[in-house]
């Protein structure tokens, strides 16, 4: 059945989870583009028997037009879903240099074909090219800012004289409350020694 | 370069109280909005963009001086909140249009209108970007393809239109609201014997509206998206 | 033909009170800056000279004299004790149960309410509750409002005629326009594409690849 192998190809697109990759299926790839070649062969031969019977290929109708024809919108379907593949999966990989940066865990990069893992490196130094003719690094800031200080209260004793981020001590005796830079809160509310207080 | 349509020396005048007293950072603020929900990419506001960096540049400065020369904590970082506001929204700004570029960088560098709003150093990116990924399609796929059907936006050479590209859906309907009584507007889209009428907008409402009838107004400054 | 926008979905939302989902154009925290920007009264208890911010200027600052400033300001020199907030006039309990009983009487939308009132209000509940009157009261009506109103726009989009084409919104807030909008975008979308003789095609959709295909009768043209 013409086009069942380029529709697997796109099912295991829609199958992955956003923005996840699957193992770049080079068997799948190669496959559905034997296919066009022989899509294209025949093609050609349909072709050239209407020419051998004198028939005007332009504008003949007749089974051997049609049959050239089918082939020639099977391989456009082929076409659309080969390059759907790449392209979605070219599209998760310019996300991922937003969310991981020029890096790319080896969990990965396995799942990359070489010229995906190419094309990571090159569009990877296009953006970095831009941002630093800009002078702006983009990748960060990505959420609103805040007010770089909040309002905490200690839950259990933390101890005296610890040096904070702005060159203060600050004695964290229990319930005592103290306000500061939520980077210095952070590492005690994580471990439940601290707590952020709201109104 | 290019005036600029949204330009602050060129909005309407007869609504001069807010021309003088709206700041830079409110008209960065407004292009952000209209830059987010617009589907196709607008116009680069050259002149906001170098005002607005100049304006960042010094304030850092003097937020350092503060710094140094022993300014109370509570101003600096008044200052500095401040500062920190209008450099999320310029890199917001820079970051939406980078990656429509990456969304649709074929279309936008065949389609003069959309290539044309580009800044000077978006299109080095672009142009980048295209050939990167035609590299990347053409080894991957295109060159193992029969002759007639390698290349990347047409399915065929037989295909009249650039049938291969991605292109942002202007029948989006976006919410926008203006600040002038707009009457006149053609709908572009929609049931056929609608098509024909003349739509208005009261000032201050919000209205649901496909992009594509709107979009020139947006362009000129009339209408913001929400 | 009546459009029933009943889908699932936007039901859901409103009963897990998410008020910002992944179709969102605008994060919760974006919603909240924007609104940041609106002005509010403050009266401090400092002197402090003028404040030549970029997004403008504001001050000088006397103890006691009340002035106006944006609410990431106000909210920041409260958090310091440094001043303390006057409420907005619309946030007291009269007035809101004024609101209430309006939103219950009439599938409009009030109109007293600002564009921000959810921002705003969340912003002052969670920083600075003491300088609300009736607090608790006040924050139990917003949310009664909120909720009223939330089941006017469902009801709103349930009655929506396919035959209009575009929708004039009135009275909705920032973050209800923020929910609804996915929806409502999504649903006019489809009945266009009902409406509409030919066949709009999604680029974005593989499966709607197929429909693309050439419909004259294609004139093969083979290099020789």
């Amino acid at each position: 059945m013409y086009g069942r192998k380029a529709c697997q190809l796109v099912k295991e697109l829609a199958s992955g989870e956003k923005g996840q990759l699957t193992l770049f299926n080079i068997d799948l790839i190669d496959q559905v583009i034997a296919e066009c070649s022989q899509h294209h062969l025949e093609l050609q031969s349909l072709i050239r028997k209407m020419q051998e019977q004198g028939l005007d290929v332009q504008t003949s109708r007749n089974a051997d037009h049609y049959g050239a024809l089918i082939h020639h919108l099977a391989l456009v379907r082929n076409k659309r879903c080969l390059m759907a593949y790449v392209h979605n999966r070219a599209e998760v990989i310019q996300s991922l240099i937003w969310k991981v940066g020029p890096i790319l865990p080896q969990q990965i990069e396995e799942r990359l074909s070489h010229s995906e893992e190419e094309y990571f490196k090159k569009h990877s130094s296009a953006l970095k090219s831009y941002m630093s003719r800009l002078e702006l690094d983009l990748t960060v800031d990505m959420v609103p800012p805040k007010d770089p200080y909040i309002q905490v209260r200690v839950i259990d004793d933390i101890g005296e004289g610890i040096v904070l981020s702005d060159d203060k001590t600050a004695n964290f005796a229990p319930h005592s409350m103290h306000f500061l830079k939520r980077t210095d809160a952070e590492q005690f509310i994580s471990r439940g020694l601290m707590e952020e207080l709201t109104g | 370069m290019a005036s600029n349509p949204m330009d602050s020396s060129t909005l309407p005048t007869d609504d001069y109280e807010t021309l003088i007293s709206t700041t830079d950072v409110e008209l960065l603020k407004r292009a952000w909005r209209n830059e987010k929900a617009a589907p196709e990419i607008l116009q680069f506001e050259t002149d906001l963009i170098q005002r607005i960096r100049e304006q960042i540049l010094l304030m850092d400065e003097t937020v350092e001086e503060f710094t140094s020369s022993g300014i109370d904590p509570l101003t600096v970082s008044l200052y500095q909140m401040d500062l920190d506001r209008s450099q999320f929204l310029l890199r917001s700004y820079l970051r939406i249009r980078i990656q429509k570029i990456e969304k649709y960088m074929f279309h936008i560098e065949s389609t003069d209108e959309l290539w044309n709003r580009l800044s000077r150093e978006e299109k080095n990116f672009a142009r980048r970007c295209t050939d990167d990924l035609k590299r990347h399609l053409d080894e991957t796929v295109l060159s193992k393809l029969p002759d007639n059907y390698q290349s990347v936006q047409k399915q065929s050479v037989i295909s009249e239109d650039d049938d291969m590209v991605p292109k942002p859906q202007l029948d989006t309907f976006v919410v926008c609201r203006s600040k002038e009584y707009l009457t006149g507007i053609q709908l572009e889209d929609g049931p056929v014997d609608d098509r024909s009428k003349l739509f208005e907008m009261e000032p201050g409402v919000l209205y649901f509206i496909c992009y594509k009838s709107i979009k020139a107004l947006v362009e000129s400054g009339k209408i913001d998206l929400v | 033909m009546k459009m029933l926008l009943k889908s699932s979905s936007f039901s859901s939302f409103l009963m897990a009170g998410q008020s910002v989902s992944a179709l969102s154009l605008f994060s919760a925290e974006e919603l909240e800056f924007i609104a940041e920007d609106e002005t509010i009264e403050i009266i401090p208890n400092l002197r402090m000279e003028p404040l030549n911010l970029l997004c403008g200027d504001f001050g000088p600052f006397f103890p006691q004299i009340p002035t106006q400033v944006p609410l990431w300001l106000a909210v920041a020199l409260k958090k310091r004790g440094k001043c303390t907030i006057r409420p907005p006039e619309w946030m007291a309990v009269e007035k809101l149960t004024q609101v209430l009983e309006a939103e219950r009487d009439s599938q409009e939308m009030s109109e007293q309410l600002p564009f921000h009132y959810v921002e705003i209000s969340r912003l002052l509940f969670d920083l600075a509750r003491d300088d609300i009157p009736d607090v608790y009261m006040v924050r139990s009506l917003i949310e009664d409002i909120r909720d009223v109103r939330f089941h006017k726009v469902e009801t709103d989009l349930e009655a929506f005629n396919g035959r209009t084409v575009a929708v004039k919104i009135k009275n909705l807030s920032a973050m209800e326009v923020n929910i609804v909008r996915p929806f409502i975008g999504r649903a006019l979308q489809a009945f266009y594409k009902h409406d509409s003789p030919e066949l709009i095609p999604d680029p974005e959709r593989v499966s709607d690849r197929r429909q693309q295909v050439a419909t004259t009768a294609p004139r093969r043209q083979l290099r020789r």
